[in-house]
C-alpha cells in the first residue's frame, strides 16, 4: 500500500508538477505579480515602492489617452475580427466546391500565415508608400482617391487593419475547410437533388454545422487582435498622432518606453478584464447560435 | 392508354436528360465563376509576397520607378550579399534556429507529461487544473510581459537566449492539441500496461507518444513557426546585437537603413533571407500542416 501511494505521488509531481513550474513563473505568478504592483508607482528602477492603492486605475480610466485607444482598439477589433471570419468562411465554401487545384489554393491562400509579421509589415509599408508605392499607382489607375496610408491619421488604422485580416484569412479558412468537410455528404446530396440555391445551404447547412468552428475562430481571433503589436509597431509606432495606438500598445509604451510600471500594470488588469468579459459575453450567448452534432 | 402509360416515361427522360444538359453547362459556367473569384482572391494573398520577390532582385532607381515595373531588368543578386554585410543576418538566423528549437523541445516534453497527467492519470482537482489552462489560454499572454521581465532580470537572464528559451518553455496551447489527442488512447491499453508492471514514465514515451506522433509533429511544427516569427517578448529581452533573433535583427536594420534609399532593395532581400527558412520548411510540410492544423480545431 505504502508503495503504491508513493508511486502515485511520485507520478503526481512527474506528469502535473514538474510541467506546471514553467506555466506557474512565467504566467499565473506574473499575473500576480502584475495586479499587486498595478497598485504601486513604482518606475522599475526606485527601490522604493509606494502603494497608491486604485490611484493608478483612477488616473487611466480619466485620461483622454485611455478613451482613444480604448477607440482604437474597438475599430481595430471589430474590423479585423469580422472581414477575417466571413473572408475565410467564403473562401472556405468556394474551396470545397472544387476538386482540380484545390491544395495548390489552399496553400496560397495559407502562405501569408507562416510568414513573420515583421517581414511582412516592413513590404506592406513599402506597398502603402503614397507616391512610389504600387497600391496607390493601382488605384490612380482606376481614378479612386488615393490616399497617404500610413502618413495620414484617417487612414493608418485601416492599413494596419488591411495587413492584419490579409495574414488571417488563410489560419481561418483552414479550420473552416475542415468543418465543412466533416458536414454528412448525404445533407449536402438531399440539398443538391432539391436544388437549394447557394444562399439558402450557406444559411441553413454551412452556418449551423461550422458554428463550433466559428465560436472558437471568433473567440481566439479577438484574443490575437487584442494582442496585435508587431505590425503596429513596424508601420506606424502607435501614430500619427496616437490614431494606431491600440490598448496594448500603450502597454508596451508605459511599460518600456515610459517605465511607469504601476500604470502599465494597471492597464494590463484592465485589458484582462476585457478579454475576460468579452470571452464569457461569447460563450453565454453561444447557447443561441452554436450547434454541437 | 397503356402505351400512352409506358410512353410518358420515355419522354420525361428525353426531358430530364436536356435538363440535365443544361444543368451541366449551368454547372461549368458556376464552376469557371468560383475557380475565377478563387484565383483573383489567392492573387491578392500572394501579391505582397511576389512583390517583396521581386523588389529584392531591383537596383535601387527601378523600386523607386513610377510607373512601378514589374521585374527587374537585370536580376539584382548583390541585394542579397549588401544585406548580409549591412547586419548579421546569418548570426540572427542562427540564433532563431536554435531557440526556436529549444523551445520546442521543451514544449514538447512538458506538454506530453501534462496531457499524459491530465488524461490518463486521475487525482483530486484534475478538473481545476484543467479548467485554469482552459481560462489562461483565454487570455492575452502579454499582460504578463511586465512582471515576466522583472523575474527574469532577477534570474539574470534579462539579454540571454536562455531568457527568451525559458520563459517560453510552457505552452497552454500545445498541452490542449495534446490533450485532445492523447484523450482518445484507449484506457483498457493503459490499464493492461500497468497490469504488466509498466511505469506511466514507459507508458508515455512508449506507447501514447508514438501512439500519437503525428499530433505531436504538428504541435511542433506550429510552435516552431511561432517561436520563429515572434517579435515582441524577444525583442523585449534580448537587447546586444549578438543576442538578436532574426525579427528583431531585421526590424533594428529597417529602422536603421530605411531611411537610406540605396538600402531599400537590400531590406527587400533581407526580409526575403527571413522568410525562406519557413518557407522551405512550408513546402516540405505543407501537407501535414494543412491537413494538421484544420484537424486540431475543436470538435464537437
Amino acid at each position: 500500500m505504502k508503495h503504491k501511494s508513493l508511486q502515485f505521488f511520485g507520478n503526481l509531481s512527474i506528469f502535473i508538477v514538474l510541467p506546471l513550474v514553467p506555466l506557474l513563473i512565467f504566467w499565473f505568478i506574473p499575473l500576480a505579480v502584475s495586479f499587486w504592483l498595478s497598485t504601486t508607482d513604482w518606475d522599475y528602477i526606485s527601490p522604493v515602492i509606494e502603494s497608491v492603492g486604485i490611484g493608478n486605475y483612477q488616473t487611466i480610466m480619466n485620461s483622454s489617452v485611455f478613451h482613444e485607444v480604448l477607440k482604437n482598439t474597438a475599430v481595430f477589433t471589430l474590423w479585423t475580427v469580422i472581414p477575417t471570419i466571413i473572408l475565410g468562411f467564403l473562401a472556405a465554401i468556394l474551396i470545397q466546391q472544387i476538386e482540380k487545384g484545390r491544395s495548390l489554393l489552399k496553400t496560397l491562400i495559407f502562405s501569408p500565415w507562416f510568414t513573420p509579421t515583421v517581414a511582412i509589415s516592413i513590404v506592406w509599408s513599402w506597398i502603402f508608400q503614397p507616391d512610389i508605392g504600387v497600391l496607390n499607382q493601382v488605384l490612380g489607375w482606376f481614378n479612386l482617391p488615393q490616399p497617404t496610408w500610413l502618413q495620414s491619421s484617417d487612414y493608418a488604422m485601416w492599413a494596419i487593419i488591411i495587413v492584419t485580416v490579409w495574414k488571417g484569412i488563410g489560419w481561418c479558412m483552414l479550420f473552416y475547410c475542415d468543418a465543412i468537410e466533416r458536414i454528412p455528404k448525404d445533407i449536402i446530396e438531399v440539398c443538391q437533388l432539391e436544388g437549394t440555391g447557394p444562399w439558402q445551404m450557406i444559411k441553413t447547412v454551412y452556418l449551423p454545422y461550422t458554428s463550433p468552428t466559428s465560436l472558437f475562430l471568433i473567440v481566439t481571433t479577438i484574443i490575437s487582435s487584442l494582442q496585435a503589436y508587431d505590425q503596429i509597431q513596424v508601420m506606424t509606432q502607435g501614430g500619427p498622432s496616437g490614431s494606431t495606438r491600440t490598448l496594448l500598445y500603450y502597454y508596451y509604451q508605459l511599460a518600456f518606453e515610459q517605465f511607469d510600471m504601476g500604470m502599465a500594470t494597471a492597464l494590463a488588469t484592465i485589458i484582462l478584464v476585457i478579454t475576460g468579459l468579452i470571452s464569457l459575453l461569447q460563450f453565454g450567448l453561444s447557447k443561441y447560435w452554436v450547434h454541437y452534432q | 392508354m397503356k402505351i400512352d402509360h409506358l410512353s410518358q416515361p420515355v419522354t420525361m427522360t428525353n426531358a430530364q436528360e436536356k435538363e440535365m444538359k443544361k444543368d451541366r453547362t449551368i454547372d461549368l459556367t458556376k464552376k469557371s465563376v468560383i475557380y475565377l473569384v478563387l484565383i483573383g482572391f489567392a492573387f491578392m494573398t500572394v501579391f505582397p509576397l511576389v512583390w517583396m520577390l521581386l523588389s529584392s532582385l531591383k537596383s535601387p532607381s527601378e523600386m523607386l520607378a513610377v510607373p512601378f515595373t514589374l521585374f527587374p531588368e537585370k536580376l539584382q543578386w548583390g541585394n542579397f550579399s549588401r544585406a548580409f554585410e549591412l547586419a548579421p543576418f546569418g548570426l540572427y538566423m542562427m540564433n532563431s534556429f536554435l531557440t526556436s528549437i529549444a523551445i520546442v523541445l521543451l514544449q514538447a516534453g512538458f506538454s506530453c507529461m501534462l496531457a499524459y497527467g491530465l488524461t490518463h492519470i486521475k487525482f483530486k482537482g484534475r478538473s481545476f487544473i484543467f479548467n485554469s489552462l482552459l481560462i489562461s489560454y483565454m487570455l492575452p499572454t502579454a499582460v504578463t510581459y511586465v512582471p515576466s521581465y522583472i523575474i527574469l532580470a532577477r534570474l539574470n537572464l534579462l539579454d540571454t537566449l536562455t531568457g527568451i528559451v525559458i520563459s517560453n518553455a510552457a505552452s497552454v496551447f500545445s498541452v490542449f492539441l495534446l490533450w485532445q489527442a492523447f484523450r482518445t488512447v484507449p484506457g483498457e491499453l493503459i490499464e493492461a500496461a500497468r497490469m504488466e508492471g509498466a511505469s506511466d514514465w514507459s507508458i508515455l514515451w512508449k506507447i501514447v507518444a508514438p501512439l500519437r506522433k503525428s499530433t505531436i509533429f504538428i504541435m511542433s511544427l506550429i510552435s516552431f513557426i511561432q517561436m520563429y516569427n515572434n517579435y515582441l517578448w524577444p525583442s523585449l529581452v534580448a537587447r546586444s546585437q549578438e543576442n538578436y533573433l532574426v525579427t528583431v535583427g531585421l526590424r533594428q536594420f529597417y529602422t536603421s537603413q530605411g531611411s537610406f534609399s540605396n538600402n531599400l532593395p537590400a531590406i527587400m532581400a533581407a526580409n526575403v533571407i527571413t522568410i525562406l527558412p519557413l518557407f522551405i520548411i512550408f513546402l516540405i510540410f505543407q501537407k501535414w500542416l494543412i491537413r494538421g492544423i484544420g484537424d486540431t480545431g475543436i470538435k464537437g
